[in-house]
Parts: C-alpha cells; structure tokens; sequence
C-alpha cells in the first residue's frame, strides 16, 4: 500500500472540513475521490500534498508515519498533485515552468537554461504531448496548461498524483488526453487519486471510488461493484434537517425571462422565467455557470448574447447602473470583494444603492438615511451597535443582511441571491431565508443559487439544475437530492449503472 | 482618540515650539507669509485629497499648475481682464482633470501610471506653448489674488478656507462624496451596487485639476509671472499633507480637516526650519522623515483598532 490516511481532522476556526478522512491508495490503481461541494475532498488531498497540515489522525506513506511541512516535502516522497486552476506563471515559458522552483542550476549557481529547455523536451517527446518547450504559457489552451500541470507534477520520479478535477476546463477530446496520461502512469505503477464530479469519467477510469460527505469518508468500494444509483446515495444521503419550510406561494405576473442568453465561455443559451412570489433555485456543480449567468443578466459581463425581459419589456443592461435602475439586485457570491466596503459604515452600505432617491440634486439627506439605516437594521435583524459602526467588523450572517438591506432599501424587485448562506451560521441562515420568503410575499421575483442541496429543496418553489452551462432541466420544489444530483452531474441521463 | 488628534496635536506642539524658539515666528509678517506660503499646495492637496479617497493618486498636479498659470496670465497678457484670466486658468486645470479621469476610466489604465504621462504630457505643452518663456505682461492688480489682504487677513486665507468647506460639504453631503468614498473603499461593490463609477472616478479628478488650476493662479499672482516651470514637485507636497492628515492611497480614508493640518504641518516645518537656520538641505530630510514617522503611527493605530 502506498498511502494510508486514517481518521484524519481538520478545522479552520470553529469551521471542521475534515473530521474523519479515511483513504488508502495502492501503487499502479487509480482511485476516485467523490462528495458534494465542501465534502472535504480538496482539503483531504491539500493535507496529502502537504498544502496544509492536519489537526488529527494518522497519515502513513509507504507505511512509515509521515507529516509533511510544506509541498516540497511531499515532493521529495514522491508526492505530487495537479491543481484545479492553474498555478502556473504566465510569462514563463513551458520549460521554465515546468521547473519553477527547482530549476536546472548549471555553473556558479546560474540557472542553466540550455539543459532546462532540453529536459523539458524529452518529458514532452515521452509522453507525445502537444507542446514545445519554449512556448509562452500565456498562450496555452486550458488543457495546455493542464498538460503543463501535469508534466511539472511528474517530472522528477512521481509514485503518486493528485488530480483535482482536472476536466472541468477541458474539451472533450482535451479530457481524452488527459484520461490516456492517467492510464499510462497507472501502467507504469504510478497511485492515482482522480477528484471528480463527472459521472461519466468514472466509468472508464476508476478502479476503487471513496466518498466523502460533511468531512468524512462514508464508503470506499470497487468501482465495477458499485452502481451510478448506490454512489449518489452515498454523497448525499445525510438526513434533511428541517431548517426552514416554506409555504409556497401562488406566482403572480412574469417579473423576468431570459431567452436564448450566452454568455461565452460559461454560460450557453439558457432560458427561464421567474414570476412575482416565486423562488426559482438554480442549483449545479461548481463551474456549471450558475454564478456567471447571474453577472451576466446583471449587465456585469459585455460579452452576454439573448434576450432579457424585465415586467414583460425587453431590456439590455449594458452596465450594472442599467440593471439597478431597471429593479434587478444581485446578491453577490464573494461578499468581502464585491458585495461589501468593509472599511465604511453600515449605513453607507445600506444607502450605497439607494443614494439617488434620498439625494436631491445630489445633496445627501442625513436624515433619510438615518431612517432608512434604523428600519433595515430593524427589519433584516442585523446585530449591531449602530448603523455608523464599519460594516467589515459584524459577523458573516450579518455582514450578509447588510449587502441584502442595500437592496431592499432601494425596493428591488428582481432579486439574483448568489450562494446567499455561504459562510454564515444556521441562525442567519434561517434569517436570510426568511426576508427571502417575506421579499417574495410582497411581490419580488427571486432566482436563488445554491450548492446547498438541502437548502434549495427547503427554499424552492421549482428548481432549474445547470450542467456545463446550459439548463439540463427543471424539478418541483418537492424533489430529492438524488434527482437535482443526477441532473447536474450525469452526462448519460438515466440508468448509467455499472457497465 | 488620543491617536487619532495625533496629527493635530503634533500641530499644536510644532506651534508653540516654534513660538518658543524663535521671536520672529509669532509675528504677523511671518504668520502670513507662511500662510501664503502653504495656501498653493494646500488647495493643490484638497483636490488631492477627493483622489486617495477614490483609491487614485495625481501625479500631474504640479504640472496642471503651471499649465493654469500660465494659460490664465497669457490671456491677460493678451488683453482680457483678470477675472476672465482667472477663469481661463480655472478652466485649463478642469480641463486636464478631466482628461485625467477619462484616460483613467476609459483606457482602464492604473491611476499612478496616466498621471504620471500626463505629468510629463501638460509640462511639456507648457513649455511648448510659452516657448519655454515666462509671461510677463500681466495687470498689476493681478497680484492682489496672491498677496491682497481682506481687513488684514491674507485674501488666500479666505479663499483657502471657501476651497476647503466646498471640499468639505463635497465629501461629507454630496452624493458625489458618498460615491468618492464608495469607490475607493471597494470598487468592485461600487460597480455592483450600480453606482456609475466612470462618471464620478471623471468628475473627482476634475474637481481635483479645477482647484489646481486655482492653486496655479495663486502661484503665477505671487509671482506675476506665468511660469512653464513652475509647481514642480509640488504634487508630492500635496500628496504627503494628505497622507500625514491620515488620508489612505489604498482609499476610502482622508479628510479635509486631516489634509490642511497635514498642509499646516509641512508648511511650519519649512518654515521653522528657515527660522532656525537649519540648513535647507537638512530640510528635506526632516519633512521626509515626518511624512513616513506620520503615517507609520498612523498605521499602527488601525491595526491596533482592528
């Protein structure tokens, strides 16, 4: 065996993302890492490829204890991983970057550039991948870089490799490539650990399948024993709790359509309508261009093609301004870079959208803005001293009330939540669900993404699940984990059981 | 609190020093003379200060300060009357800051690297211009901007202090003030709450080169000559009064209240230090060495208060 981890912890703050990971790798297998999004799984192989250190449990490597400091240690072992989204220098070239870090050093400690591009050439020319050693990585495709990764990742005697979701950027043919790299260094005796989400990529690769879910490994098997059905079960299975229910409401006009809308790369001919008191969730994996269809119809992204209707006219935001003055609000997924001006008070954030109806000829009234600041701090609930304390010291759930304040304070109709519970406590949660249905209840139209499956079957009136950019389908509220799950992973609809 | 009336304090204490080291500091001659002195580059740096607190910086104050001056005084030169100079030179600084704000916005082009072109850009037009020769031909009543007095008080007092609560009210009740405040803080929420970042980022660095071209005319009325080469390194001075007024160049900090003791404090040093005969050499390594020791506290007392 060449890596046993049990019983492995991790926490960051109060926050735990692995609480007992279980895995074990033999030489020459290829082992398939499933989960949810924030099922632990890239907190696992950060710990394996010493990115991070653990707080507990054992990690053995070719059955000796080992705690790697740093990636270099690992490296050193033999250990090495691909990640996600590329890590590489841009302006480097090929060669260069293969080697970053552990440069080929000739005499007087100078960096020998001649043996590096050479070494560089003959990893390339082993493998037949489709690069040149001098090329800029600036220029490479995705799956170029990719390839990069990978080379970087093998270079020097590699006895086992992390993929994290190497195909999420990758054409098809690209994720070929990428399968037949994994196949030869399986063949040579090399561990793989695959991370994926594609159902469809398992079928042909996997050996054995591990699962995690809320941070620990629920089941290990081998692939050929285990069927597409049995897996989601796995992922998802914890219990519903019942955090919150909503009463539906029977859906007044058509407040927002969106037809034939691209925006390129991420987001390809959607099509949906939302209707006033209805909370449509739009659920999918990571990289399924939720969050990009929500810039996009927020006039954030120029490139955005389709038509868009707001109160049954068609409109064209060209810039959020547009956007904003048409009654749409966008409840950003990355509070701290875009929904939030840390620095300045509450009540600055709470008006900062709403400052043309309580500044006449442009002159601000301090009074308006009093008032406005004390009702939404009264009706959002946002604990806090006073409205002029800075709004980057309240806690994540209030911080989060205080970005939606700025919107219902400006009596936005159209309201795009993206990933609104991220990072906040049960308690907010259940908060922000509840302005959400109050908001609906007076007539708004809310498009909801989430990852949390739970959430968006407690909060839903229906469910669209977006798959590489397009709209796979739609669900009734009412639905399972498993059917939004199927939905938004398999690229073979029903019945892909074992083959 | 103690930290934060640091800058002010400092004010006070360099005040009564100096009252205490030297007999001809406590006159009115030198009282106004400094005041005169420091108005150019406090107006300069009030303007300044709308730009950190966008997160911005204008490197070419200095040079839209020439170029004012002497488009102001070369209309006089020519035969208009001084008021119409005077709104000439108003003009040309607006107009400079103005483009300063459209490069930025529209080219998408960091702040720090336009201004610094434009720097080079506007003096070198100056000196094109002017071929490299100062105006001379200017009325003689021109020179009360800079050096009349209002029943005994210097008139660019008085125009310092109308600068400074425009700037003031700007900042504190304007919706424009709100916005400079909003963009600098985080720009990326600026955008997604549909504020119009483009426009304002524009009208703040024309505000700024509007109050420069002021300063400009200040400087060619003390001078009555409109000079190509005048104000240079005059945009460091105004950037350090806003810095050690507790302004941030990371944005959404600063103050008009902060930026004229930041000025006053520049402006008592240069002049203590003449007063006691240090050599004006040693001067420059003094006020460089406040400037960093006025923002290092200044930095420690956020951190603390985070």
């Amino acid at each position: 065996m060449l890596l046993e981890l049990t019983g492995v912890e991790k926490r960051f703050g109060g926050v735990i993302a692995l609480r007992n990971g279980a895995l074990s790798v033999d030489a020459g297998e290829v082992h398939l890492v499933m989960g949810e999004n924030g099922a632990g799984k890239s907190t696992m192989m950060k710990i394996i490829a010493g990115l991070q250190r653990r707080d507990g449990g054992v990690m053995k490597w070719r059955g000796e204890v080992v705690d790697f400091a740093n990636p270099v240690e690992a490296a050193r072992m033999g250990i090495a991983m691909v990640h996600q989204e590329s890590l590489l220098a841009p302006h480097l070239s090929v060669a260069e970057n293969i080697f970053l870090g552990r440069e080929v050093r000739g005499r007087f400690g100078l960096i020998d550039r001649a043996a590096m591009t050479q070494r560089a050439r003959q990893l390339i020319a082993e493998h037949h991948f489709p690069l040149q050693a001098e090329w800029q990585v600036e220029r490479l495709s995705p799956a170029g870089k990719q390839l990069v990764e990978i080379c970087r990742a093998i270079q020097h005697g590699t006895s086992l490799l992390i993929f994290d979701e190497p195909t999420s950027s990758l054409s098809e043919s690209e994720t070929k490539e990428v399968f037949k790299i994994v196949r030869t260094l399986r063949d040579r005796g090399t561990g793989v650990i695959y991370i994926t989400h594609r159902m469809d990529e398992l079928r042909s690769m996997g050996d054995r399948v591990t699962i995690l879910r809320d941070g620990e490994t629920v089941h290990t098997e081998a692939m050929s024993t285990l069927s597409t059905a049995q897996m989601i079960r796995y992922m998802v299975g914890r219990e519903v709790s019942a955090l919150y229910t909503r009463e539906p409401v029977t859906p007044g006009a058509e407040m927002l359509r969106v037809h034939n809308f691209s925006a390129p790369p991420a987001v390809k001919d959607v099509s949906l309508t939302v209707r006033a008191g209805e909370i449509v969730g739009l659920a999918g994996l990571i990289g399924a261009g939720r969050t990009e269809l929500c810039k996009a119809i927020f006039g954030l992204d120029r490139n955005a093609r389709g038509s868009l209707w707001v109160n049954e006219k068609p409109v064209h935001f060209r810039t959020p301004n547009a956007a904003v003055k048409a009654g749409v609000a966008l409840i950003p997924e990355d509070r701290q870079k875009t929904g939030l001006a840390r620095e300045l008070p509450i009540a600055w954030n709470v008006t900062m959208a709403g400052l043309d109806a309580i500044s006449p000829y442009g002159l601000l009234s301090h009074a308006s803005e009093k008032t406005i600041t004390a009702q939404s701090i009264e009706r959002l609930r946002i604990r806090c001293d006073s409205g002029a304390q800075k709004a980057g010291r309240l806690s994540g759930g209030n911080q989060q009330k205080v970005v939606i304040s700025k919107w219902v304070s400006r009596g936005a109709k159209i309201f795009l939540f993206d990933e609104p519970t991220r990072g906040i406590d049960i308690g907010a949660k259940r908060e922000v669900f509840e302005v959400m249905d109050e908001l609906a209840r007076q007539g708004a139209a809310i498009l909801m993404v989430s990852s949390e499956l739970p959430e968006i079957l407690q909060v839903a009136d229906r469910i669209l699940v977006m798959r590489h950019g397009r709209i796979a389908g739609e669900l009734p509220g009412r639905t399972t984990q498993e059917e939004i799950m199927r939905l938004a992973a398999l690229d073979t609809t029903e019945g892909a059981g074992p083959q | 609190m103690i930290q934060r009336l640091l800058p002010f304090l400092t004010l006070v204490v360099l005040f009564v020093a100096l009252s205490i080291a030297s007999p001809h500091f406590l006159t009115a001659t030198n009282l106004s003379s400094v005041v005169r002195q420091t108005a150019v580059f406090n107006i300069m740096a009030l303007g300044m200060t709308l730009v950190i607190i966008s997160a911005g910086v204008d490197l070419s104050v200095g040079s839209i300060l020439a170029m004012g001056g002497l488009m102001g005084t070369m209309a006089m030169s020519k035969g208009q009357p001084i008021f119409l100079g005077v709104a000439v030179g108003l003009a040309t600084g607006a107009f400079f800051g103005f483009l300063n704000g459209l490069l930025i916005t529209q080219l998408k082009i960091s702040p720090f690297i336009v201004t610094l072109g434009t720097m080079g850009i506007v003096r070198g037009l100056a000196l094109v211009v002017s071929n490299g020769l100062p105006v001379h031909e200017i009325p003689k009543d021109f020179s009360y901007l800079g050096e009349g007095t209002v029943v005994g008080v210097p008139f660019v007092l008085l125009l310092l202090v109308a600068c400074a609560l425009l700037v003031h009210f700007i900042l504190e009740n304007t919706k424009l003030g709100r916005y400079t405040f909003a963009i600098g803080s985080n720009t990326d929420a600026a955008v997604y709450a549909g504020i119009p970042v483009r426009f304002h980022t524009t009208a703040i660095y024309a505000i700024c080169g509007l109050l420069t071209g002021l300063a400009g005319m200040i400087e060619a009325s003390r001078l009555m000559t409109g000079q190509p080469t005048a104000g240079q390194g005059y945009e460091l001075q105004a950037i350090a009064a806003v810095v050690i007024g507790g302004g941030s160049l990371r944005g959404g900090e600063g103050s008009v209240v902060g930026t004229l003791i930041g000025g006053f404090i520049m402006g008592l040093l240069a002049n203590g230090c003449d007063l006691l005969g240090i050599n004006p050499y040693v001067q420059q390594v003094i006020i460089g060495a406040v400037i960093i020791l006025a923002v290092s506290v200044d930095e420690l007392r956020k951190r603390r208060s985070v």
